[in-house]
């Protein structure tokens, strides 16, 4: 059983509270719902809609046909109408006119209840309860629980709702037991936490602004800091402060802002400070379509600073992943005093994803942070390139740099000392790339014979198409940096067919997996409006690319 | 401890005669007589410098020290303070860095006043890159990037910082060493953020040692907690060579202000805090 929920209107008309509250009661019920977001630039007015897939089975991506709409203004109706199924209901008010309408005269009913304007989406959500087959009570559990003070009249609204409706459709029933629902960026957030972090330090930019506030918002009870200093690079410059004098650090942020970061992030390579980078891609170049998707940046993250060092980038693509993916970033930058990137986007970080369950995390916080041993050297040559950390405050000297340098930190010129600190610095690849081997840096989903390759959020949508899929197999490739090469290719060349989906324009992954393992796949099915896949059009254009 | 305990033996670089020597002796006496009077403590002083001549400062400081980028010192002290407040943090910048490729982060830091102190050696050019005009350059100055002659008037850091809220301005002379120790010495003392602009003539390239003595006077009299009066004295030098200039040096402005850390309950020596977060509590809210 599936059912595809489209609700949308004007921004400021509580569409994102009322598509959570919707979202609960189900997930509430045990069933599973993923929330795709779509918004524009702007803050009331304009165009503004979610799209709910509901099932008694896991799903990870919404679809554009819809059982329901539930319209808050004229205009979601006039540009969705034709998305419609069939059998499909709109529900809106009654002054909105739309083919399958169930027109609810919401005004008329507030003013018999006595109730405030803002309880009209209340009335539409009890309507929609029973139009869609739900029982009243636990809806109105569910939406009075949402709410910290109690409201005057919303549980009459809610049943003044469901009363002024038919019944019009069925629903299987779920495992009843209620499920996580959770967006990305609360999970890189929540992980994050588990980490141990001390501070999170970043600059507004959509779509990674959800971590600065959701962080900001926990900073007192969890007992770390989060800053919002004057712009990007005075971010990434502090963050290399903070951690250098011993603050468990992440900074978080989108292309523009990654982009003024570069020289820092070259500084991390250099002067070996762990810092952890939170990646949130948007549809660019510059200042491109800010509010939208895309897979654009790999290259960038993969290639960001100048000079030649080691980089971790790690891209979740749901939210659980980003969860521990996180855990794993904090872990690994510590552990090795490396750049590590949680390469995300709009998609996997502002969708809400349902889970059954987390497992405890196997990974513990540690700093990696040793008392001085006499005679110490801030960079130390050591057999697997990795120097002793440790911070200022303590009996010895300890030195950060921007310059090559000897052990010791002072800086040098000298040709034997530049290749030798190259090597030290380089070397820590060889112990990365063990590590990541047993973080399952690519994961291997279905059983065809033919191949599709893919990272990040476009998991979702490609996972749920599978079902439609039946000769396919998905290799879902999360750790880009050191990269998987043994593992990309042994399935490549396993496979008869190869496919690889990007939500970008030029295949960026397909780039990276030619240049690690000499493999060049020319089916590629690439989007790259802004918008995420959707599995129904992954199941279209796999049987295209395949003709 | 003597002052030549913070020798690193490493070859210095600086040209022969350059008066940064004179601010490195009087760095290493100022840290000396603090922590001989015991009040900071070695281990936690932390020097911290972005790029330029300057920078090579770096290597002739045995203390913790964070070599950082071109123009990027006061953020990457801000954040040092907030890994770690106990530390004492003392930036170095040079007046191309800092009002140039930094200038956004001389603002922020004196609204900030996190309680830290900036020393820029100012010797109005570019010297590192062969002399080219920076921010501070005397009007009508021909360089090697502006043969025709620096067309704009030269910013006034003094004028600058104290309108940005710093709460401590000085100036000193890289050549009157004693002096130099003393404002470097309050400006560590003081709490907040604190800005000291050094006079340093470049002998290579822009040397005005004769024309900084003839004109240079020591502020007497002066009430440093008077904004309007610092103002006043901090306009009386436009930074050009005019043969009526007079350069007052000295503390020019100190006040007691909130500083940035104050704002932050939980800020605190990170390093050392444990912890052992439980996941599913953390993530109790989102089972819905």
């Amino acid at each position: 059983m599936e059912k595809h929920i489209l609700i949308g209107g004007e921004a400021g008309a509580g569409i994102a509270k009322t598509t959570l509250l919707i979202s609960e009661i189900f997930t509430n019920a045990g069933y599973y719902v993923f929330n795709y977001r779509e918004y524009q630039s702007l803050i009331k007015g304009g165009f503004n809609f979610n799209v709910l897939k509901i099932s008694d089975k896991p799903v990870y991506s919404h679809d554009n046909s819809y059982d329901v709409i539930f319209a808050l203004n004229q205009d979601l109706i006039d540009r969705h109408e034709k998305d419609l199924k069939d059998d499909g209901f709109i529900i809106g008010d009654k002054n909105l006119k739309g083919k399958n309408m169930i027109s609810i005269d919401v005004q008329a009913m507030l003013e018999k209840m006595g109730a405030s304007k803002k309880l009209g989406n209340d009335i539409l959500i009890g309507a929609l309860a029973k139009i869609i087959g739900l029982p009243v009570e636990p809806v109105v559990k569910v939406v009075k629980g949402a709410f910290k003070k109690k409201i005057d009249l919303l549980e009459e609204s809610i049943i003044e709702g469901y009363n002024c409706v038919e019944k019009k459709m069925e629903l299987d029933n779920p495992d009843g037991k209620p499920k996580y629902f959770i967006t990305g960026n609360e999970a890189i957030s929540m992980g994050a936490i588990v980490s141990g972090m001390d501070m999170y330090i970043a600059y507004p930019i959509t779509p990674a602004t959800p971590v600065l506030h959701e962080l900001a918002s926990k900073q007192i009870e969890h007992d770390f800091m989060v800053v919002q200093p004057e712009n990007e690079i005075a971010v990434a410059c502090s963050a290399l402060g903070a951690s250098y004098a011993g603050a468990n650090t992440m900074i978080g942020t989108s292309g523009a802002g990654f982009s003024l970061m570069a020289e820092a992030l070259s500084l991390q390579g250099m002067s070996e400070i762990p810092l952890v980078v939170y990646l949130s891609q948007r549809t660019g170049p510059a200042s491109g379509v800010p509010t939208y998707n895309s897979q654009g940046d790999l290259k960038f993250a993969v290639n960001i600073g100048h000079g030649e060092f080691v980089k971790v980038v790690v891209a979740p693509g749901d939210a659980k992943e980003c969860f521990y993916r996180t855990i794993e970033a904090f872990h690994l930058a510590s552990k090795y005093r490396v750049l590590v990137m949680i390469l995300g986007d709009k998609h996997v970080g502002e969708s809400n994803y349902s889970f059954d369950d987390f497992e405890e995390p196997k990974i513990k916080p540690n700093r990696f942070i040793t008392e001085p041993c006499e005679d110490y050297k801030s960079y130390l040559i050591t057999e697997n390139g990795v120097s002793p950390r440790s911070v200022p405050g303590q009996s010895a000297v300890v030195r950060a740099t921007s310059y090559e340098h000897n052990e010791y930190g002072h800086t040098t010129e000298e040709s034997e000392e530049v290749i030798k600190m190259n090597d030290k610095r380089l070397k820590k690849f060889d112990d990365l790339k063990k590590e990541i081997i047993g973080l399952v840096p690519v994961y291997l989903h279905g059983q065809g014979k033919k191949l599709i390759v893919g990272w990040g959020s476009t998991k979702g949508a490609i996972v749920d198409a599978l079902k439609n899929l039946p000769d396919f197999k998905f290799l879902q490739v999360s750790y880009i940096s050191p990269f998987p090469a043994e593992e990309v290719k042994r399935e490549i060349e396993d496979s008869d067919e190869v496919i690889l989906i990007e939500n970008n324009a030029t295949g960026l992954l397909g780039d990276i997996i030619a240049e690690q393992t000499g493999k060049i796949i020319n089916k590629k099915v690439l989007k790259y409006d802004g918008r995420p896949f959707t599995s129904e059009e992954i199941v279209e254009k796999v049987r295209e690319a395949i003709k | 401890m003597k002052a030549e305990e913070l020798n690193t033996g490493e070859k210095t670089t600086w040209c022969p005669g350059c008066t940064d020597f004179g601010i490195l002796t009087s760095v290493k006496q100022a840290i000396t007589n603090l922590v001989n009077d015991e009040k900071v403590k070695r281990e936690n002083v932390v020097g911290v410098s972005g790029v330029g001549c300057f920078d090579k400062i770096y290597d002739y400081l045995n203390i913790n020290f964070f070599h950082a980028l071109h123009g990027r010192t006061l953020p990457t002290m801000f954040g040092i303070k907030l890994g770690n407040p106990e530390l004492n943090v003392i930036g170095f910048g040079g007046d191309g860095s800092t009002y140039a490729e930094g200038m956004a982060h001389v603002v922020h830091s004196c609204r900030y006043n996190e309680d830290t102190t900036f020393l820029v050696f100012d010797n109005q050019r570019f010297s590192l890159t062969t002399g080219q005009a920076t921010p501070v350059t005397e009007k009508g100055f021909a360089g090697p990037s502006t043969p025709l002659g620096v067309h704009e008037k030269p910013i006034n850091p003094l004028v600058l910082t104290l309108t940005c809220g710093a709460s401590f301005v000085a100036r000193g002379f890289a050549l009157d060493i004693p002096n130099l120790t003393k404002l470097i010495e309050a400006a560590m003392m003081h709490k907040g953020f604190s800005f000291v602009e050094i006079l340093q003539p470049c002998i290579s390239y822009n040397n005005t040692i004769q024309f900084l003595r003839d004109h240079i006077y020591k502020l007497e009299n002066h009430d440093a907690g008077n904004y309007d009066e610092a103002m006043k004295k901090a306009l009386e030098w436009n930074y050009c060579q005019d043969e009526n200039s007079k350069i007052p040096t000295g503390i020019f402005y100190e006040t007691n202000s909130p500083v940035y850390e104050d704002q932050w309950p939980q800020l605190k020596p990170w390093h050392n805090v444990e912890r052992n977060p439980d996941f599913r509590k953390l993530l109790a809210e989102f089972k819905k």
